[in-house]
């Protein structure tokens, strides 16, 4: 087969997966290598679906042993079948990126023969690509559920960005849709990277040479509309693989039907909103100082596709607010609807050289259009109606008629560099 | 109306910072003496460039306000806006009174403005990083076209000599007919006019391959041209391999 036909059908079966993240390495180039990490990330193109293009991400093989249900590889789909070779992947890799058309290579693949066999080959492959090729550029690489953990750990000294897809949020959904995966299969290899992780930070800190394990943290993806899980129960779930595994992202995938399976609902279009306002709320947890139990509960499960969760978490507590500006401090301002990290730090940097004014805020960029019912400037309120929840509910709603165009889908985009120039950011960084 | 003429370079507008500072005729506005219309009303004052005085200012900022304030005062000059020079004037002479606070100081809106111009170019230097494209030529020379907004050739140079430094490469800004030009060791900047090019027999094969990838990876269902706009806007499209 012509490397253009494997291309075509190994990247059109991986475009499912959502991460195209590449920022969070700093990985240093070698002498006589090629290629380095930037920890900002950046992106190289937009596809015509508006989602960045970062990374060279393919499958190695689909050829598939599973039947999961929700996924177009399955093995009962009837579709044109292919695999890389190493070296294939190896030389489209580094033409692609002496170019400068991507940041790296996302490798991930389809279960072929079984788990073993094909972590082997990512094994193999990236191995190549560091040893022989001297690359350093981003490596995103999947860990593959089910096999030896002595190769996922293997192949963790290779890659910047290690990923074992989760899936579906419970175990009585993957056990409907994915029978032959065993929630235990997926939850171990990424226990183990996190261990790795960690103790590789520890052994950096005492010995100057060792090598760095997955320096851009671990991330996973599960699917949005395909089960009935709850919001609540898939951002306890999100808020507990970052607590527990230390995962720097968890990417949600709105349901895109790609087979016909009794056990899957029939939508006419992927989930977008919902999947946005999850998007939303998981930022609020990682950026914002927020606890998921603080956004929903059992009675109120569900995130409103009207309003954001920030808005919705202010409106139910009025008695915080409204927040003096020129005084509340950065973790409070940060719960202001409308004001976002920057313009949090932003106010934060400004006070210091005098008192702020409404029109200050406004000249230096905030969005004033929700934050000014939940703010005051020198004690003056500028909401301009009174302050009382359902009143202000009707103007953010009259407020958000934006349409779906308008939104950024995949959060993926990298932090323009006035921030990272702005301050010095925590070793959390925005977008890692 | 004092107007100080200088001769369009980095040196040069440094050194008409020098004297700003140092004559008792300080400049109404400060002009590349290309920009300047004959006007009644001026009285020119012609800046000779001269290095030593260019690096006393460069070291002033440098030393007596901070290293990020060289970087508002440098990336703000490569964006070439109209009377920008004095804005910057304006923000060093704050800058010495207040030292590196003068960063902060964005209730001023002269130095909000300036922030916001060097954010501005920031912002386009770092969309250019992913979306210049390099084409292989014959004698192994790789070669990327741009027309940026702002003067950031040399802004770029830096990442992709530590990048990909086994490849001579040359990234040529046609608007403005200079090029940054790499040769496995270090880069120079230097004038070039538009010419053509010949490419290696096997750039035409990665081309392709990058255009089906491109088109592969589309997710139908999501398609969202707007979306694709804004984060790429059609006017860098021109020398993108994808968009052709």
């Amino acid at each position: 087969m012509e490397l253009k036909e494997k291309l075509r059908i190994l990247s059109d079966a991986a475009k499912y997966d959502v991460s195209c993240s590449s920022s969070g390495s700093s990985r240093k180039n070698t002498k006589g290598g090629i290629g380095n990490g930037v920890s900002s990330g950046i992106c190289h193109s937009w596809a015509d679906d508006g989602r960045c293009i970062s990374l060279l991400k393919i499958l190695y093989s689909n050829y598939c042993i599973y039947d999961c249900s929700y996924c177009i590889n399955r093995a009962s789909n009837d579709l044109p079948r292919a695999s890389f070779t190493p070296e294939e992947v190896a030389e489209l890799t580094i033409n692609f990126y002496r170019r400068n058309y991507i940041e790296g290579l996302f490798l991930s693949s389809a279960v072929e023969k079984n788990p073993d066999y094909t972590m082997e080959r990512l094994l193999k492959t990236v191995r190549l690509l560091r040893e022989e090729y001297k690359f350093n550029g981003y490596i995103h690489l999947k860990a593959i559920p089910g096999a030896d953990l002595k190769l996922i750990r293997e192949a963790g000294r290779y890659a910047d960005r290690m990923s074992v897809n989760i899936e579906l949020p419970s175990r009585k959904s993957l056990k409907l849709l994915a029978p032959q995966k065993k929630m235990d299969s997926i939850i171990n290899p990424m226990k183990e990277i996190g261990n790795n992780i960690m103790e590789n930070k520890e052994d950096r800190k005492k010995y100057k040479n060792t090598f760095n394990f997955v320096p851009a943290g671990q991330s996973t993806q599960l699917i949005v509309g395909a089960s009935p899980e709850s919001d609540f129960q898939i951002l306890k779930l999100s808020e507990k693989l970052y607590e527990k595994y230390f995962l720097k992202r968890v990417y949600y995938s709105a349901y895109i039907p790609v087979s016909k399976d009794n056990n899957l609902p029939r939508l006419d279009k992927p989930p977008l909103m919902r999947e946005h306002r999850l998007y939303q709320a998981d930022w609020l947890l990682r950026f914002y100082g927020f606890k998921a139990v603080e956004l929903l509960d059992k009675k109120n499960p569900d995130l409103d596709t009207r309003l954001d969760p920030k808005a919705n978490w202010a409106l139910n507590n009025l008695k915080f607010f409204p927040v003096e500006v020129n005084k509340a401090d950065y973790e409070m301002l940060l719960r202001v609807p409308g004001i976002g990290i920057k313009s949090a730090r932003r106010i934060v940097k400004a006070r210091r050289t005098g008192s702020l004014d409404y029109y200050d805020l406004q000249k230096f960029g905030t969005v004033l259009k929700r934050a000014r019912y939940f703010i005051t400037c020198n004690g003056k309120y500028y909401g301009g109606i009174p302050f009382r929840e359902d009143i202000i509910k009707e103007r953010l709603l009259k407020g958000t008629d934006i349409g779906i165009k308008q939104l950024s889908l995949f959060n993926d985009r990298v932090p323009v560099p006035s921030i990272v120039n702005l301050l010095p950011l925590s070793s959390g960084g925005i977008n890692k | 109306m004092i107007y100080y003429l200088y001769d369009g370079t980095f040196p040069g507008l440094l050194t008409a910072l020098y004297e700003a500072f140092y004559s008792s005729k300080a400049p109404d506005k400060i002009l590349r003496k290309t920009d300047y219309k004959d006007n009644l009303f001026a009285e020119k004052v012609n800046i000779r460039t001269d290095q030593n005085k260019a690096d006393k200012v460069y070291n002033a900022i440098k030393k007596k306000i901070s290293s990020p304030s060289l970087k508002i005062v440098y990336y703000s000059f490569l964006s070439e806006l109209k009377d920008v020079e004095i804005l910057i004037y304006y923000y060093l002479k704050l800058g010495f009174k207040m030292g590196s606070k003068v960063e902060n100081y964005i209730i001023d809106e002269k130095i909000l403005k300036l922030v916001q111009v060097r954010d501005k170019v920031a912002r386009e230097r770092h969309r250019l990083l992913g979306l210049i494209r390099f084409r292989k030529l014959n004698k192994q020379l790789f070669y990327a076209p741009i027309e940026p907004d702002y003067n950031i050739v040399t802004l770029l140079a830096p990442h992709f000599s530590s990048r990909l430094p086994d490849q001579n490469w040359i990234i040529h800004d046609l608007k403005r007919e200079i090029a940054v030009i790499y040769n496995q060791r270090e880069w120079v900047l230097t004038g070039l006019s538009k010419r053509e090019v010949m490419y290696d027999q096997e750039e035409l094969f990665y081309q392709d391959l990058w255009r089906e990838f491109f088109n592969s990876i589309v997710i139908k269902n999501r398609k969202n041209s707007s979306l694709q706009r804004q984060f790429m806007p059609k006017r860098y499209w021109k020398y993108l391999i994808e968009k052709k």
